[in-house]
């Protein structure tokens, strides 16, 4: 009898990891699993931890990826990168040799360094370019609206294809932060592995080098001194709720849009602009049928980069995404129509009819200490009286402490 | 250790210390939570009771079916029961028929239409309401197809006669006031009228009084809901008035009916208001009626308008929910909006405003139909009492819908046919064979989806 055996190599994991990969990342409702291969990258882990100062659950997976990669050089891209898959193969099948590259240098580790460094002194500088996220940001322009600009949101994950097809190993060899940070960890294996094995072999002494040093002052001057008010405040539009403020989060967001395809009510959409180029891709709410449900809180619970800060869903009463505004000109009741629809969908009680003093004409009124700007009344209303208002950012901050 | 080595470490450790200080930042939110709006009880009692002797009570009659209300609901089951057979007593107590959409001006018949399974939009109550509508429309005394506006005085007239064909004993000017039971079982109605107090015996008692007075007095389990209360008016000569965007805001001449120099005007009225506490429908029928009257002349003094007149205030007050009963099932939004087939379907209903459903607002031209099922209308423990109007068994998310002239005559039909069947039958009303009765309803032109 023949014994089967199967032989798995690092290959093999990856195209199951891939597989994997692209199916939570497909608009499914997966919940908490949406787009979870995120939760894997250290780079996004850093980064968001330092520019948001807290952590989350979660990010103990990218801790486990970081801490394996003073172990296995490069442990994530070899077994699991659902970007590095696909990319070796445009690779293999490139008629172009990577001869020429050889003189290009190794700039991935700087990246890393750089964004990191700045994160911590409050600007992820280099975030958007995590391969998991320009990943995860193209299936999530798949499962909108096709708009030119969202073809050009698009296009991020297919040029890093083309990039391997022209350049073969580029981006992973070079580029890529993820990998970079993993080579980062692999040269200071030093200080982790003595403190777990014995073996002096594997240990050697690491110092960190000129390049180190520069790139770690450029994060920080970075940091410091780029304009961090690069969008004004109090968002011309309406953020997922627990939204940070308006400008760290078009910094930080990564532009994944795992709160977009996680969204139950769909109200979720990229910000696709062309004149706020620094909100691109960035989730904007939009109450076109459904609203923000008072017991959800999947966004912050699926956002990697901590753009949406996880809260509660007890919390929620609390926290303020907009206000809403009653055009009484459009309102059936100015005319005596039979309507309370806006009263029934209020879960605040921050909407009333009347005072209960005045019986015929009772008009409806927001009570602004109330009010969420959860949108249920503004797309209940069946005359579309009711629309829902940015607020102000200082407004809305002083639910962080 | 060179300085720059030195310098890169001490830059980790900074950025790791200062982590671990801002780990500590979580979202920290005052609470304000506002006190609930309380329930009004009911008003004004002293606390006293005395003791009612016992007494006598002549017999008025003893039939098959006793239809107590004469609302939609209740002139549906009527004259359902008394077509297919059953002798058939109604009871109502103002001095016609169709309750709040005759005698408290509400005049849409609202929810005739739905999406169905393809979605089209197409009309959904038929049966005995689609032919009252039918012949009001015939009388030209409709208007438009889809959720008609009729006018109260046709309707009362139309009504009277459906009554009088199908041979309905009619009893106006009576209210019900107490159940006659046996252990569980309703064996008639107490009423009380300028005649004096009677009862009435059947074998088969429909709840139609709208506010759920029959199973109360039964003594059976209900939720009671608290809703706005209005008071509907209605304003003449509307016709003579050249200009009607020349009112001042505040001031508002309703909708047009069927009689062109006719409008109705609607009221939300205050909320949170009990529709069963005599004195708070007491003062509200005061208070409004004195606003109507102030608002009706604030509009004659605006110059152009000054021939409007008030034409009536409604009869009956715009009480919109009261009781809901605890029934044998709990007809539930989702049920209306997926599509739900019941086995004991007695009618379908339709939708006429937008409802939120799992998040997102469904408007009513995309809203699906909704079959109602027989056991939403039987009471938990009384035997042989059907409930039908708006005080059936449902959850409140569903009251815009279940509350309405349309779904009134949907359970009026269904209620009148299971009585006449169970009647004749000599059974219990729960022991109805839905297939029986799903087939007599279908005779009687009612469509079941």
């Amino acid at each position: 009898m023949a014994r089967i055996r199967f032989r798995t190599g690092p290959s093999d994991m990856r195209l199951i990891s891939t597989l994997l990969a692209v199916l939570l990342a497909l608009p499914f409702s997966w919940g908490i699993f949406t787009g979870f291969f995120l939760w894997f990258s250290p780079f996004i882990m850093l980064n968001s931890v330092l520019t948001h100062k807290s952590l989350v659950f979660l990010h103990t997976v990218a801790v486990a990826v970081l801490v394996t990669a003073f172990f296995r050089k490069r442990f994530f891209c070899i077994y699991l990168c659902p970007v590095g898959y696909p990319c070796d193969a445009i690779s293999r099948v490139s008629p172009f040799k990577a001869s020429y590259l050889k003189k290009f240098p190794d700039i991935s580790r700087w990246i890393a360094v750089v964004s990191i460094v700045s994160a911590a002194s409050g600007l992820p500088l280099f975030i958007l370019l995590d391969p998991l996220a320009i990943f995860h940001g193209f299936f999530t322009s798949l499962s909108g609206n096709i708009e030119l600009a969202g073809i050009l949101a698009l296009t991020g994950f297919p040029l890093l294809l083309a990039l391997h097809y022209f350049f073969p190993n580029l981006w992973c060899g070079k580029l890529c932060p993820l990998g970079g940070l993993q080579n980062v960890a692999w040269d200071m294996r030093s200080y982790v592995q003595p403190v777990f094995s014995n073996d002096q072999k594997s240990s050697r002494s690491f110092s960190a080098g000129r390049r180190y040093l520069i790139s770690a002052g450029a994060g920080v001057a970075a940091g410091f001194f780029l304009p961090k008010k690069i969008n004004p405040e109090g968002g011309p539009f309406i953020r997922p709720p627990g939204s940070v403020a308006e400008d760290t989060f078009n910094t930080l967001c990564i532009r994944c849009g795992n709160c977009i395809r996680s969204c139950p009510t769909k109200i979720l959409h990229q910000q696709i602009d062309a004149s706020r180029i620094m909100c691109f891709m960035t989730p904007e709410v939009r109450f076109t049928k459904g609203y923000c449900l008072e017991e959800c809180n999947l966004c912050s619970k699926v956002c990697p980069s901590g753009s949406i800060s996880l809260f509660s869903p007890e919390d929620k009463k609390h926290i303020i995404m907009g206000m809403a505004e009653i055009e009484l000109d459009k309102c059936w009741l100015s005319n005596n129509r039979e309507c309370n629809r806006c009263l029934v969908s209020c879960r605040y009680d921050a909407l009333c009819i009347g005072s209960g003093e005045e019986g015929s004409q009772a008009l409806p009124h927001i009570d602004p200490e109330l009010c969420t700007g959860c949108g249920a009344c503004a797309v209940i209303c069946p005359p579309e009286a009711i629309k829902m208002k940015p607020v102000k950012a200082k407004e809305k901050v002083n639910i962080y402490q | 250790m060179k300085r720059r080595d030195f310098l890169t470490k001490a830059l980790i450790a900074g950025g790791t210390i200062s982590l671990g200080i801002g780990c500590r930042n979580k979202i920290r939110v005052q609470s304000a939570d506002k006190q609930p709006v309380p329930e009004p009880a009911l008003t004004g009692l002293t606390g006293r009771t005395i003791e009612e002797p016992t007494r006598q009570i002549p017999v008025l009659a003893e039939t098959d079916v006793l239809v107590i209300g004469g609302g939609p609901a209740g002139t549906a089951a009527a004259i359902a029961a008394s077509r297919a057979g059953a002798e058939t007593w109604l009871v109502e107590r103002y001095n016609h028929l169709g309750g709040l959409w005759t005698g408290g001006l509400v005049l849409p018949l609202l929810s005739t239409h739905a999406v169905d399974r393809r979605n089209r939009r197409k009309q959904v109550i038929y049966g005995i309401g689609g032919e009252m509508a039918q012949r009001l429309k015939d009388l030209g005394m409709s208007i438009s197809e889809v959720n008609p506006v009729v006018d109260p005085e046709a309707a009362k007239y139309v009504l009277d006669e459906m009554i009088s064909e199908s041979g309905v004993k009619m009893l106006y000017h009576a209210w019900a006031t107490g159940a006659i039971m046996e252990e569980n079982v309703i064996r008639g109605v107490f009423i009380e009228s300028k005649s004096g107090r009677m009862a009435i015996l059947a074998k088969i008692v429909v709840d139609c009084t709208g506010d759920g007075d029959i199973y109360h007095f039964a003594g059976e389990k209900y939720d009671m809901m608290n809703y706005h209360i209005g008071l509907v008016h209605r304003l003449g000569n509307i016709d003579r008035i050249k200009d009607p965007s020349a009112l001042p805001d505040g001031l508002d001449l309703g909708s047009p009916t069927p009689v062109k120099s006719v409008n109705w005007v609607n009221m939300q009225g205050r909320r949170n208001q009990n529709g069963v506490d005599v004195l708070n429908l007491s003062k509200l029928q005061m208070d409004y009626r004195k606003e109507i009257w102030d608002k009706t002349q604030r509009i004659r003094s605006t110059p152009g308008f000054e021939e409007v007149f008030l034409v009536d205030t409604a009869s009956q007050m715009g009480v919109r929910m009261s009781r809901i009963l605890d029934g044998e099932y709990r007809l539930t939004l989702e049920d209306t909006m997926t599509f739900k087939a019941f086995p004991d379907v007695i009618g379908i209903s339709g939708a006429w405003t937008t409802m939120m459903y799992k998040g997102r607002a469904v408007k009513p031209e995309e809203r699906p139909y909704w079959q109602i099922p027989y056991r939403s209308l039987l009471p938990r423990s009384t035997e042989n009492l059907i409930v039908a109007g708006r005080c059936f068994c449902f959850e409140r998310d569903l009251v815009e819908d279940t509350r309405i002239i349309g779904t009134c005559l949907v359970t009026g039909h269904g209620a009148g046919a299971a009585a006449a069947i169970a009647s004749k039958k000599g059974i219990r009303a729960r022991e109805v064979n839905t297939k029986e009765l799903k087939s007599l309803l279908t005779e009687q032109g009612a469509w079941l989806g």
